[in-house]
């Protein structure tokens, strides 16, 4: 930057930039001193492009985002005649009219209550019942440990798919066909076999002899659970109960099959609109931008943990 | 690289479990040894009992059933063997599900994994690096329904409301000039002079006008908004000279009716700026744009027999940008966004796996005179082999159960055209099909497909553990 | 707030009711409020034999075409003393009856929407035939295809209580002014005031494609009128295949239509984008693009609730044309009034659907506003509006030629699946008409494996 400064002011002990650097790139004679000045000015312009390049990348990641914000502040009559970029130059459109009508659509809220009823208890369940199994694999001692583990390792990846129809019939016969309890379940089913491998992985690695230590201590095995693997275990804990929250938050698959109208969430309760979307967008983008909120707020606020999450649930 | 710790298991040997008893305990002697170890079996057994019952039930159980569902018909009462198999590669659209999954799985992960590359790269170059990571990561953090509706309303066909459509079509009218009067047509067989459509969208008529003659051309189908206001109520064009084609191009229509077609009709209006040619043995020879009134004169014919043409540009539909969500392109697009949500997350990974990287072969290598570009090929690309291959291998998983995307994205006429087979599993089975034979053999299809990658995974972690 | 009924629905199975509900619960809104005061009308009988008794009913109805209904329900409970429960079933109606049915918690009175759930329940043994007094009610109030409509296997189990009627096409008064046109009379010369309405300027008409269903209605009305009534019920149990010439003929006429560009808005690739209330919108929206727009008698809730354009004046519709010297065709569809065998009170819940049979009930509908009776013995001055009352008249005097939405009645698989089966292959029509008899093959390859399954 600074060589650069330098060279454009044209300072007269220096030769003019330009020839420079037509010099520097043409012949590969020229003296050490050129070559340097063309090597940083060319090393500066690949800075330059790069900044220009990924600044460009960044807008393209920006601008849909942003269209469904501003068109989640438009009416209806608005979204369906001019795009959401005039409301950069013109911000009067801008109300927030279409979020006090979502609210006041017991549909919607309703959905969106079910959604925290969902998601709240599965990333509970998840958690307590992946800290057990994780723990019991790798500090307790059962025949068949091994095998079982690597059973649970194989299953990481099995498609949701597979099991849709069987335990849809089977809540079906159960009664818990269409009710939350019923997607939880599943849920739940499902976020084991990633979480019972990611604690099991991060509880094996605390030192043995802390463990033996506790042990000698008379600690029960529960008491050695919660007063010392858990706390250790804390940084994997939040990982993964933030990635499982979000999991679910944002999953509609599942419920669309599991849950019936009372049951359903805020994702299943938005895809019904998506047949008529350019007619529905006053629900669409808004509903969109609400479910997304908390994600992002989740985000922002463990993004350290968020990031360990959903890296650490990249085999999954 | 200590974030992706628990997904490439650790090596070190934190991680093996307690030794057995000591060898040199006598076995059975030591009553309290035993009963602790039967009373930890008993605490194991109660700590995995929930999660091996959930498993058991809900994942392992409808594994097997599935297998068996697939080899039964729709309603589950006939065993019909492999069938639904062989239906499933006759099955047209569920034939365009495989083809569509192929597409997803050749096409998609190794964009992503280079884009990821790429983007780590030069990311470590910007001081703004850590905003730009999370700006990238960030689609990470919300569903795929949110993702869906947030490429609809981009994907939108209406250049006045689809963003992407909009910067198309401003770049095409860089290039191109607006038509006239798009989608207006001239009457064709009415009046004295009938017209003829060209195949090239132009209207002519029959090559046998001689200078001094005059034709009137009647157009419909422009809408009165876009008449221009300064259009004067159109004339019959008077007796042309010595070497003069004249004439009248007026809107053939009176509001509310009434008038006779071909003829100009009071109220009709003259419609200026049309483009108009004489045309001669295929060659145009004049031109000129009609007066406010309609009327036009094409002068300096020499005598013989020429047609009077309104070339196709007066007409021409206005360019309507490209049709993402169309047929053709619905696959590409839905991967596009795909690409919006996942190239964050390939970044980061191999970010990390960049920043794990020795900095000294590096610099070595810099100080050997290598370029970025060697240095890059033959040094950082080998080193992050294994960061690539999850990335890679996790995209591939992800991208054959892709549903929500497809089914959000993808309108209902060209549901068909973006089918996957997750979709096609959910159509089949819950989405009106209704055949849950078929549905099973989809989703045991889409579970051997994962194998591999199952075998990767146990691999690795059995790797690791020793 | 129109949207209050549709976000709650799941499209699990996709229906055309969702749409329509969400219109019309708006335009019932604003009829309500001129008809508040005078809905007093029930005179209180002496006759309290239900008191005690509680009457569980249960539909689809949501907002308010529940509130509604509900007023029908006191009318009956202030004559009977019976009390009145309703429940609503959202969408999925087989799926809630039967878990209910299941749990021992029956409702005794259900409204089903399709003829094919009707069929389903009387199947499953789940339904009681109706009394002999539902019987002749029925008998002298409907025209008999009604009540064969509710008749399953030689037992009649459903009353069809509330009608719709999808033979209407909307138009633009201003459009056909500007243009010089009237309403047609024959298919033909619709397409003649079509292409005189593109000579204005204006696209003749707008065509919901993205949404589907609108297309197989287009459908039904071309083939009720051309082929007839018999042929027409032949089709829809799938008696003759769908390469049978007379389809063919239907859809080369229809294709003579949606093949033109200029009667087509945006031609076959736009009306492809155009969901269904954005259909409603090109015509009747701030912006016109064309000047009809064809759906049933659901568009007017969309045109006054959505719009704000007021229907008899701003929007009016003319009866879908006969279409080759046939008939005008009429095709309607309804809820059906069964009464569960399960059910605590299912002998009230009898009284309540006599009750329904009367043009009494239907008059307490009617009078609030978007609803249709197929009930002949209904005075039509009970309809609030002009275009209500011309709707209802079409209705009953179509009298037994009235013939129920095709797709309704076909397996869903064929009939209501976004993205397959009929849908998609008329959509792929409506992109390109030019060859029938492939798109009839295509029909009838997807009815074939339909109906196979069923």
């Amino acid at each position: 930057m600074t060589s650069h400064d330098t060279v454009a002011k044209g300072t007269v002990t220096q030769p003019p930039a330009p020839a420079a650097a037509d010099a520097g790139a043409g012949s590969s004679s020229g003296s050490p001193t050129r070559r340097s000045v063309a090597s940083r000015l060319t090393r500066w312009l690949s800075r330059g492009v790069v900044q220009a390049f990924l600044a460009v990348i960044a807008l393209i990641w920006l601008t849909p985002a942003l269209g469904l914000f501003l068109s989640s502040l438009r009416t209806e009559e608005a979204n369906s005649t001019s795009g959401w970029w005039t409301a950069l130059t013109g911000p009067s459109q801008l109300s927030i009219d279409n979020y006090t009508a979502l609210l006041e659509n017991s549909g919607i809220t309703q959905a969106l209550w079910n959604t925290v009823l969902i998601s709240v208890p599965t990333t509970v369940a998840v958690v307590v019942i992946a800290a057990l199994a994780g723990y019991a694999f790798a500090w307790l001692e059962f025949p068949g440990r091994d095998w079982i583990f690597l059973l649970v390792v194989g299953l990481l990846v099995v498609p949701v798919q597979v099991g849709l129809l069987p335990v849809a019939e089977m809540f079906g016969a159960l009664g818990l066909f269409g009710t939350i309890p019923g997607v939880v379940l599943f849920h739940v089913a499902y976020g084991l076999p990633f979480a019972i491998f990611l604690l099991r992985n991060y509880f094996a690695e605390i030192p043995r002899e802390m463990l033996e230590a506790a042990r000698m201590d008379g600690g029960g095995e529960w008491r050695i659970f919660t007063r010392l693997v858990l706390p250790v275990g804390r940084p994997a804990v939040a990982s993964l109960a933030i990635f499982q929250f979000l999991w679910v938050w944002n999953d509609m698959l599942v419920a669309l099959i599991f849950a019936d109208s009372d049951a359903q969430p805020l994702t299943v309760a938005l895809q019904s609109e998506m047949r008529q979307f350019g007619s529905n967008i006053e629900i669409l983008a808004p509903g969109a931008f609400l479910s997304l909120t908390v994600p992002l707020l989740v985000f922002f606020a463990f993004q350290k943990h968020f990031v360990q999450g959903v890296m650490a649930g990249s085999v999954k | 690289m200590s974030a992706t710790a628990p997904a490439v298991p650790p090596a070190s040997a934190g991680g093996t479990p307690p030794a057995p008893p000591p060898p040199g305990a006598p076995a059975g002697a030591d009553t309290p040894r035993r009963r602790a170890q039967r009373r930890r079996r008993l605490v194991a057994a109660l700590f995995l009992l929930p999660a091996l019952l959930l498993l058991g039930a809900l994942v392992v159980y409808p594994i097997l059933f599935s297998i068996g569902r697939s080899l039964f018909d729709a309603s589950g009462t006939r065993f019909v063997g492999a069938d639904n198999y062989v239906e499933m590669f006759r099955d047209p659209s569920t034939l365009k599900a495989i083809r569509n999954t192929t597409i997803w799985v050749v096409i998609t992960p190794a964009v992503l994994t280079g884009l990821g590359l790429i983007l780590a790269v030069l990311t470590e170059k910007i001081r703004w690096a850590t905003a730009f990571k999370l700006l990238m990561f960030m689609p990470m953090a919300i569903s795929f329904l949110a993702a869906g509706i947030i490429f609809r309303i981009t994907y939108e066909q209406d250049p006045e409301r689809g963003v992407l459509n909009a910067v198309a079509v401003g770049v095409h009218d860089v290039f191109a000039d607006r038509p006239a009067y798009p989608g207006a047509r001239a009457r064709e067989d009415a009046g004295e002079t009938p017209v003829t459509k060209d195949a090239d969208g132009s209207y002519g008529t029959a090559a046998d006008l001689t200078p001094g003659s005059t034709v009137s051309l009647g157009i419909v189908g422009v809408p009165p908004k876009e008449v221009p206001a300064d259009a004067e109520p159109a004339a019959p064009a008077p007796k042309a000279g010595d070497g003069v084609l004249a004439g009248t191009v007026h809107l053939d229509f009176v509001p509310g009716g009434g008038g006779e077609p071909g003829r100009i009709d009071s109220g009709e209006r003259g419609l200026p700026g049309m483009t108009v040619q004489a045309v001669r043995d295929g060659k145009v020879v004049g031109e000129t744009t009609t007066a406010a009134d309609g009327s036009f004169r094409l002068t300096g014919l020499a005598d013989g027999s020429y047609a009077v043409r309104l070339p196709a540009s007066n007409f021409a539909e206005p360019y309507g940008g490209v049709s993402w969500l169309g047929p053709a392109l619905v696959t590409p697009a839905i991967i596009a966004a795909y690409l919006w949500v996942w190239t964050g997350f390939a970044m980061v990974l191999i970010g990390a796996g960049l920043a794990a990287m020795p900095r000294d072969v590096l610099e070595a290598a810099r100080m050997d005179g290598a370029s970025e570009w060697q240095i890059f090929r033959s040094i950082t690309v080998p080193l992050l082999a294994p960061v690539l291959t999850v990335v890679f291998v996790t995209q591939v998983i992800n991208v054959m159960k892709v549903f929500d995307l497809v089914y959000i994205i993808a309108p209902g006429p060209v549901l068909q055209e973006a089918n996957v087979l997750a979709v096609q599993m959910w159509l089949v089975s819950f989405g009106g099909g209704n055949n849950q034979g078929l549905g099973s053999a989809i989703g045991v299809l889409l579970l051997l497909l994962v194998v591999p990658a199952m075998i990767f995974n146990i691999r690795r972690f059995r790797r690791s553990q020793s | 707030m129109h949207r209050t009924t549709g976000s709650t629905r799941p499209t699990r199975r996709p229906r055309r009711r969702s749409a329509a509900t969400a219109g019309a619960a708006a335009a019932l809104l604003l009829s309500l409020t001129a008809t508040a005061c005078g809905g007093d009308a029930t005179t209180a009988s002496d006759d309290q034999k239900l008191k005690g008794e509680t009457i569980t009913v249960a539909g689809v109805w949501t907002g308010v075409e529940q509130k509604n209904f509900k007023k029908v329900m006191d009318a009956f409970s202030e004559k009977t003393g019976a009390e009145m429960k309703f429940v609503s079933t959202g969408d999925n109606v087989s799926t809630v009856v039967g878990s209910k049915i299941q749990g021992g918690n029956a409702p005794d009175v259900v409204f089903v929407p399709q003829v094919g759930v009707l069929e389903q329940f009387a199947e499953k043994g789940w339904l009681k035939p109706l009394s002999k007094e539902v019987d002749k009610l029925a008998g002298d109030n409907f025209a008999p295809v009604w009540k064969e409509y509710g008749t399953v296997d030689g037992t009649f189990y459903g009353l069809y209580f509330k009608a719709s009627h999808k033979s209407t096409v909307w138009y633009s008064p201003e459009a056909f002014e500007q243009a010089g046109v009237t309403p047609p009379k024959d298919y033909d010369e619709m397409l003649e005031v079509g292409r005189t309405l593109s000579d204005s300027g204006l696209a003749a008409f707008s065509v919901a494609g993205e949404a589907g269903w609108p297309l197989t209605d287009w459908f039904e009305n071309v083939y009720l009128s051309q082929a007839g009534p018999e042929m027409y019920d032949k089709l829809a149990a799938h008696e003759i295949p769908w390469t049978d010439p007379s389809v063919v003929k239907a859809l080369t006429t229809l294709g003579e239509l949606f093949g033109d560009k200029e009667l087509v808005e945006g031609g076959g690739s736009g009306a492809l984008n155009t969901d269904f209330p954005e259909s409603v919108e090109k015509v009747f929206g701030s912006d016109p693009k064309a000047g009809m727009v064809y759906e049933g008698d659901f568009v007017a809730g969309l045109i006054s609730g959505q719009f704000g354009k007021k229907v008899g004046e701003d929007a009016k519709f003319f009866p879908f044309p006969a279409v080759d010297g046939g008939k005008p065709p009429v095709v309607g569809g309804g809820d059906a009034a069964v009464v569960l065998d399960e059910g605590k009170n299912a002998n009230a819940g009898m009284e309540f659907v006599e009750f329904l049979a009367t043009p009494e009930a239907a008059r307490v509908w009617a009078e609030a506003g978007g609803f249709l009776s197929p009930n002949e013995a209904l005075d039509l001055n009970a309809y609030q509006d002009e275009t209500t009352r011309e709707t209802a008249k079409s209705l009953v005097e179509a009298g037994d030629t009235v013939r129920f939405d095709m797709s309704d009645q076909a397996p869903a698989a064929f009939g209501g699946t976004q993205g397959a089966g009929e849908w998609k292959i008329l959509q792929d029509f409506l992109r390109d008409p030019s060859d029938p008899k492939a798109t009839a093959e295509e029909l009838e390859a997807a009815a074939a494996k339909a109906w196979k399954k069923s």
